[in-house]
């Protein structure tokens, strides 16, 4: 990739920066802002050029909002990811794979750190540097492959076989939560088990279905489940976990979910759009504290973000590249989203998703058994509900974020979503009069494919 | 040389669409159930009539069920789906209550999507991933009770002990009778085949479970007497195969009828909607929960993940069936979007590569444009087991 081709940050940008917060660590060290001026202006442009790409519709393009310093910094977190994560298990902390969409309080209580497939595979992509984006996809791709052909064609989501059978990634554990909105995720945690990396735990931390979070015993097995969990992870690190663990760690949690619903709130309630839709996604998902692997890292940078957007709602500053009066679209669906860039370029902007959000926006109780609260929460993710219940939930983010239309989007080969796509859809509609539309999306390569930005184009105009 | 039973079977079967109208007439409620762990007694001790949904083959229907969940959902759920959007098949038109259970959670969408889009009457059984648990029993224990509530609220009347240890004897008959009516289909000069015995335990999912079991224990005798002692004994030119993986319910003989027109003879199989079902089911305890347990802890359906791979109990007890039936060959079937057994297949073709036992792996669904690609392939892998099976007893002799 030619020099020209890569993006830089203006340098007349580098003092202004310099000045924002500092990120604290878990471990208690620290990145200044000019350690991450430097990081990301010298370093990682050398190391991950594919990351600078100045191709407008690749997924992953970093944010252009440089004046938000999230936009930075949590590219700052994703880059550094492979340097952060090999020193924290250098230094006992045991790496788990989990499910996206799920809260991490239990593994991070006991020692872990709890890494979901976008985040396993951002620390895998960090082990080869100097790719271009051409060969950083080549590469992906290639390595994804393997787990087809080690598994299914037909799968979705393959629990990280690619990179932790195939490619030697360091994962202690494959211990996502089984049944939540992915069907894929139980088998591919079995599929380890062929694979030549015999020395990965597994586990399936189960999720009850139908009317969970009201049945005792289904609360009851789920807190069986976690205490299983913690003590696995627990022997790992090395240490005994206590239910007063998981309650710290309920309450650092806790802290990111009120901050993110509070900083949804604040966005919503703007005439103009804060941030484009691309840092709003980044920001609200800090809120989960999973995201970069480093839970306190994540809460800095959104306690920081929370304030640079509460400024931006009071003076009325719009994000750049984002229309006045924007299309407002709300996205339902696990694992895919739209490009925003491109979203944006039609005079749409994205409002909300209910993947994650359904997690980040569920808190958990602080007193009493920590495993039961915590249990009976994530039993109640308004995501795992009945079509009725989820639907209700998902209304009610439509009309906090007032959104224009709803695009339900299911990656192929997903079984579980794309099975209520359709359901979801007709009940708002019903509900709502707020239009939808249903896609599936074909994996393919650094972009989306034109004929599924087009039929988005087509509903943004529609609703224009 | 016929067994003249069958004929009998199918004539019943036919007339049962009718039976059932006529039962639900005088007050009779039908319950409709699918899925791996439903504990079928249960059903039956509380008065009502259980029939098993499971249908496949029509790709029409597929179609139509698809555009109520969706195109990435497995065909047989597909099918499932359409066959309630139409509500033409005889025996659905005669369901009161659904039952469903959560061990596929494919087969669990399909309840919500029937639930929401038909306004069926579902009572959903959920069902532990983590099985094999203590904690996953008592979860699956406390499942089976609030389910038989469940049903007990539909059928008007408590989950009685007496009835449910007539219905627990009697299903342990049907499933001892199948198993020994199992034996003479794999054996040398067989007078039944596997597809017709096949038939016969697809038959008991519709049929009155007391007449099915006479007409079972008929069969038997027949049998008995055609060929007092069945021996199953492996022949070079036999082309034995075992058929492993999805299910192949009612209505879908598309690749049976491929085997058997290539010169293949099926001798056994671990399908869910063939004898594994029936095999291995010990009530220790005639209750809700002791008739539930019963059935998790059966061989376990591939929809529930098992971690480690020594001690799988699915594969061990296909080690088994491959053993008594004799068989030369495994026909892995995997039906589209059907991930709990796509997601094994090459794990199970590896492993069964390494006991030399030759594995072919289709991969299919219910159009029929698939139909002559299938059969090219099925032709060539009996074929190949022929010849290995002849080399390998001329090497012996």
């Amino acid at each position: 990739m030619a020099k020209n081709d890569l993006y830089e940050y203006p340098k007349e940008l580098r003092e202004e920066f310099e000045a924002t917060e500092t990120i604290q660590f878990r471990d208690g060290s620290q990145a200044t802002g000019a350690d991450i001026w430097h990081y990301m202006t010298e370093v990682a442009p050398k190391k991950y050029p594919y990351a600078y790409t100045e191709r407008k519709y690749v997924d992953g393009r970093m944010s252009r909002d440089i004046h938000l310093p999230s936009a930075i910094k949590h590219n700052y977190l994703l880059l550094t990811m492979n340097d952060r994560i090999n020193k924290s298990r250098e230094n006992g902390s045991p790496v788990i794979f989990v499910q996206g969409g799920q809260s991490v309080d239990p593994y991070y209580a006991a020692g872990g750190i709890a890494l979901r497939p976008a985040s396993v595979g951002m620390w895998a992509r960090g082990r080869h540097e100097g790719l271009g984006l051409n060969e950083e996809v080549f590469r992906r791709h290639k390595q994804k492959e393997k787990a087809y052909h080690a598994i299914s064609f037909e799968a979705c989501q393959t629990a990280g076989y690619e990179t932790i059978q195939e490619d030697g990634l360091p994962v202690d554990m494959v211990a996502p939560f089984s049944c939540l909105r992915c069907s894929d995720i139980s088998y591919g945690v079995e599929a380890h088990r062929h694979g030549p990396n015999k020395t990965v735990k597994l586990m399936n931390v189960d999720y009850p279905l139908r009317h969970q979070a009201d049945k005792p015993w289904a609360v009851e097995y789920f807190a069986q489940n976690i205490r299983r969990l913690t003590s696995e992870i627990g022997k790992m690190a090395g240490r005994e976990v206590t239910d007063d663990d998981l309650s710290k760690e309920i309450k650092l949690h806790n802290e990111g979910r009120r901050l993110a619903i509070d900083t949804a709130e604040v966005w919503w309630s703007a005439d103009l759009p804060p941030t484009n839709g691309l840092d709003r996604r980044h920001i609200l998902q800090m809120g989960g504290m999973e995201v970069h692997g480093d839970p306190s890292a994540s809460l800095t940078v959104l306690r920081e973000s929370n304030a640079y957007i509460r400024e931006r709602v009071k003076k009325g500053i719009k994000a750049e590249g984002v229309v006045d009066k924007p299309v407002r679209l709300f996205i339902c669906g696990s694992c895919v989203r739209p490009n925003d860039f491109r979203i944006e370029e039609a005079g749409a902007i994205i409002v909300g998703h209910d993947n994650h959000w359904s997690d980040i926006s569920t808190l958990v109780k602080e007193e009493g058994d920590p495993y039961q609260n915590l249990a009976h929460a994530i039993l109640s993710y308004p995501y795992e509900q009945s079509i009725e219940g989820r639907a209700a939930w998902t209304i009610e983010q439509l009309r906090k974020s007032r959104a224009d239309g709803v695009l339900f989007l299911y990656q192929w080969g997903c079984n579980t979503q794309s099975a209520i796509a359709r359901m979801l859809c007709d009940t708002i509609k019903r509900e709502t009069g707020i239009s939808t539309m249903v896609i599936e999306q074909h994996e393919g390569g650094s972009e989306q494919s034109e004929q599924m930005l087009n039929r988005i184009n087509a509903f943004v105009e529609m609703l224009g | 040389m016929s067994v003249k039973t069958l004929e009998v079977i199918r004539k019943r079967l036919n007339e049962r669409p009718d039976e059932l109208r006529k039962a639900r007439a005088h007050g009779q409620k039908v319950v409709g159930w699918t899925g791996y762990n439903i504990p079928e007694e249960i059903i039956h001790a509380l008065g009502f009539i259980p029939i098993r949904i499971a249908i496949g083959g029509d790709d029409r229907l597929v179609e139509v069920g698809g555009r109520y969940a969706s195109s990435k959902n497995c065909v047989f759920i597909r099918e499932i789906v359409g066959a309630f959007a139409e509500n033409e098949d005889p025996f659905i038109q005669q369901t009161d209550v659904l039952a469903f259970d959560a061990t596929c959670l494919q087969n669990f969408r399909a309840a919500e999507v029937i639930e929401y889009y038909f306004k069926r009457d579902v009572v959903v059984l959920g069902v532990p991933r983590n099985f094999y648990w203590e904690e996953g029993q008592e979860y699956f224990v406390n499942e089976a009770n609030e389910f038989t509530r469940l049903l007990e609220e539909r059928a008007g009347a408590k989950l009685d002990g007496a009835k449910l240890a007539e219905s627990v004897a009697l299903y342990n008959d049907i499933r001892k009778t199948l198993k020994s009516i199992y034996h003479f289909q794999a054996a040398k000069d067989n007078v039944i085949s596997w597809e017709e015995v096949f038939d016969l335990i697809q038959a008991g999912d519709l049929l009155d479970k007391k007449e099915y079991l006479t007409l079972l224990q008929e069969t038997l005798a027949e049998l008995q007497e055609l060929q007092p002692e069945p021996v199953i004994e492996a022949d070079g030119a036999d082309g034995r195969i075992f058929i492993s993986g999805s299910l192949i319910p009612r209505g879908d003989r598309k690749l049976i009828s491929i085997i058997s027109a290539v010169g293949g003879r099926i001798v056994g199989d671990d399908l869910w909607t063939g004898i594994l079902p029936h095999l291995d089911l010990d009530i220790k305890e005639i209750s809700a929960a002791g008739v539930a347990l019963g059935y998790l802890n059966r061989t376990p359906h591939a929809a529930l993940p098992y971690l480690d791979l020594e001690s799988d109990r699915r594969l061990k007890k296909l080690h088994e069936l491959l053993a008594e039936s004799k068989a030369q060959g495994v026909i892995y079937h995997t039906l589209r979007y059907c991930d709990p057994f796509t997601f094994k297949a090459k794990e199970t073709k590896d492993i069964l590569n390494q006991s030399d036992i030759p594995v072919l792996e289709i991969h299919t669904e219910y159009a029929g444009s698939d139909y002559e690609a299938m059969r090219t392939r099925v032709e060539a892998f009996v074929e190949m087991i022929k010849i290995k099976a002849e080399s390998a007893a001329e090497v012996a002799a």
